[in-house]
């Protein structure tokens, strides 16, 4: 029994609550917004819609994981052509316990972007340093040990520098990692330090209430301020179990950039702006599978332990990303004995890919009968970009010894050497045919100080509804071209303290 | 028919469907809907497949299932993204089982007992320390 702590399985009957800040989600941004306002004496609950599990609880296992952490099994599907799978944690601890622990401070350039673009107060550089600098110490952020790093790793590492490539090492938050390799299924030494290990237990031991297994139906409002919540718990097998009314003189939002318009929406809020729900950023990122003549072990050391820099000017970042034997057979090109001589190489493949920073152009809707839906369509300029981004990504692959990669536009060849990918990618690649991929939504509720553009200010608070704070990647006024964790707790951490300062506007 | 030949091995089938049906039990019930629906459709969608002639996908033999799976998958509409999303279920749940994970030489409980058992002899008062400071009261830590 944690103290604080309330799961489905506690609850038999409808529960009523009253706090001064109900938090809605328990990942990067929620999770330090309890920390920061219950270790200001704040009286906290936060709502986590999916389950407790602890670090005891995660072993290698892909299917129990896509059940229990993600959303939906992990099977997120934004709708275009070509549409794009994504994936968002639902747990407490949200997104960062099954997210590659990729810690990065938001690139400057595009700090002063979001600040001109869109007005922002506060969110240089400078302003935000000191959120940065607490964040990476109690997260543990910082390079990998030595004898973590994989060979697969190393072996992209090796082709890129092999082209002349930047590469640099990545930084994590890790407490001395591992390298289990089992980030997407949770971290089972607890190494990785997500929001479960780490904001979570601080909120508690600061007198933060957490009620997981509980979904928020609607923000309840009175006159033009919000006053709470309702919502219900959630049995085994998405049930709906019993009610649940929260009154708070505060709301936060935060459960990522599909979740948090779903619910905003869903409650009756509008935004001047009408850009609730819109300007949805994904990062789209393709898998590109080489097969090496050596044995690669690629689940034998950290996740990934470098990125390639050399072309993040022009919004592309490479690495190298070991996937399980389930993942990477949901991704081949193949079935029955083709997939199970593909798979056969299994300790043989190095998977690697680029992750491109988008342009932004897909949308939340609430649809009738089927909750939330994710409407993206990827642009020409950004298709061009993921082609490049795959072709790089072969050709370091190539140049570390790969005998043939697969490619991930549907019905390409098997590619053997870089005069193949070439000759190959000479052609134009139909948009449609890429395969992509996204585990960084955002900017669905942009901050801007102008309500017309916005549907945020500087520091979450929504336009036109008193006491409604959004604080997730969903407030990014674009996308953030690197790992958003970071940015969103640097965020959270910078808007709890803003809150803090003002807490007898919001009579908290 | 989406999985590899091995699959008729031992209940191998039997549990690749116990855990299609716990992923299925997993999801929210409009997507169990969605997912039963087109798995209806594929079923009798067989029966406009020419070789299939005029049966269900259920009473098809190996070679013209396989075929319709195949020319299914093939498709760039939405009926075949549909039911390539369904092979890729099927196939997580194929090689989610342990003997077929050995197969391909993927075995990861034994070595990561042995990493976190070397982390804890290299770091643990480093590791204790941080611990230590994520409850600590303020002052005393970030």
């Amino acid at each position: 029994m944690i103290s604080g702590l309330t799961t489905q399985d506690d609850v038999a009957e409808d529960v009523s609550l009253e706090c001064a800040v109900l938090i809605v989600g328990s990942g990067a941004g929620g999770a330090t917004m309890a920390a920061e306002l219950a270790g200001a004496g704040v009286d906290v609950i936060v709502l986590e819609e999916g389950g407790y599990h602890p670090t005891g609880s995660f072993a290698a296992g892909t299917g129990r994981a896509l059940r229990t952490l993600y959303r939906d099994g992990g099977g997120g599907m934004a709708i275009g052509r070509p549409s794009v799978l994504y994936a968002e944690g639902r747990c407490v601890g949200g997104s960062t316990v099954v997210n590659g622990g990729m810690s990065w401070r938001t690139p400057g350039r595009v700090l002063r972007r979001w600040a001109e673009q869109e007005g922002l107060r506060a969110i240089s550089e400078q302003d935000l340093d000191p959120y940065f600098t607490a964040i990476e110490a109690r997260l543990s952020v910082g390079p990998q040990d030595p004898e973590t790093i994989g060979r697969d790793s190393e072996l992209f590492k090796e082709g890129a520098e092999a082209s002349g490539w930047a590469v640099v090492p990545n930084r994590r938050n890790q407490l001395h990692c591992a390298g289990t390799n089992n980030c997407n299924s949770g971290c089972p030494t607890g190494a990785k330090r997500s929001m479960l290990v780490t904001s979570v237990p601080r909120a508690l031991a600061r007198g933060a209430r957490l009620y997981a297994d509980c979904r928020v139906d609607r923000i309840t409002r009175a006159g033009s301020g919000v006053t709470g919540v309702t919502g219900h718990f959630v049995r085994p097998g998405c049930r709906r179990g019993p009610h649940l009314t929260v009154r708070a003189q505060a709301v936060i939002v935060a459960g990522g950039a599909v979740q948090t318009p779903a619910l905003l929406m869903r409650s009756g809020l509008r935004s001047a702006s009408g850009q609730l729900g819109r300007n949805l950023s994904v990062h789209p990122n393709a898998v590109v599978t080489a097969f090496f003549d050596q044995d690669v072990h690629g689940w034998q050391g950290v996740h990934q332990a470098f990125q390639v820099r050399e072309f993040h000017a022009e919004g592309l970042l490479l690495t190298a990303t070991n996937l399980t034997p389930p993942m990477l057979a949901a991704i081949m090109p193949a079935h029955g004995r083709e997939l199970g001589e593909l798979m056969a190489d299994y300790n043989r493949v190095v998977t690697a890919g680029p992750l491109v920073s988008d342009t932004g152009t897909g949308r939340i809707r609430n649809v009738p009968g089927l909750g939330p839906q994710v409407f993206y369509q990827l642009t020409d300029h950004d298709a061009v970009r993921v082609v490049r981004g795959v072709e790089l990504t072969a050709e370091a692959l190539f140049a570390a010894g790969a005998r043939r990669v697969l490619l991930p536009f549907d019905g390409a060849p098997q590619v053997h050497d870089p005069g193949e990918l070439r000759r190959l990618l000479a052609r134009p690649v139909p948009r449609r045919s890429l395969q992509l991929f996204s585990i960084h939504l955002m900017g669905t509720a942009r901050m801007s100080e102008d309500p017309r553009r916005g549907v945020t200010g500087s520091f979450g608070e929504f336009h036109g509804a008193g006491g409604l704070i959004v604080t997730d990647a969903s407030i990014f006024p674009g996308p953030v071209g690197i790992n958003p964790m970071e940015t969103v707790i640097a965020l959270a951490m910078r808007n709890a303290r803003r809150l803090i300062e003002r807490r007898a506007s919001y009579c908290i | 028919m989406v999985c590899p030949p091995e699959v008729r091995a031992g209940h191998r089938a039997d549990r690749v469907l116990r855990e299609f049906g716990l992923m299925l039990g997993s999801l929210p019930p409009a997507a169990r809907k969605a997912l039963a629906t087109a798995l209806a459709v594929l079923d009798q969608g067989a029966r406009l497949y020419p070789p299939s002639r005029g049966r269900r996908f259920a009473r098809l033999d190996d070679r013209v299932a396989g075929a319709y799976v195949g020319a299914l998958l093939a498709r760039r509409d939405p009926a075949g993204e549909v039911v390539r999303r369904l092979k890729s279920v099927v196939v997580v749940c194929y090689y989610e089982l342990p003997e077929v994970q050995r197969e391909i030489g993927y075995d990861p409980a034994p070595y990561i007992a042995a990493v976190a058992r070397r982390r804890l002899e290299s770091y643990a008062p480093q590791i204790r320390a941080a611990e230590a400071a994520i409850t600590a009261a303020d002052g005393e830590n970030p």
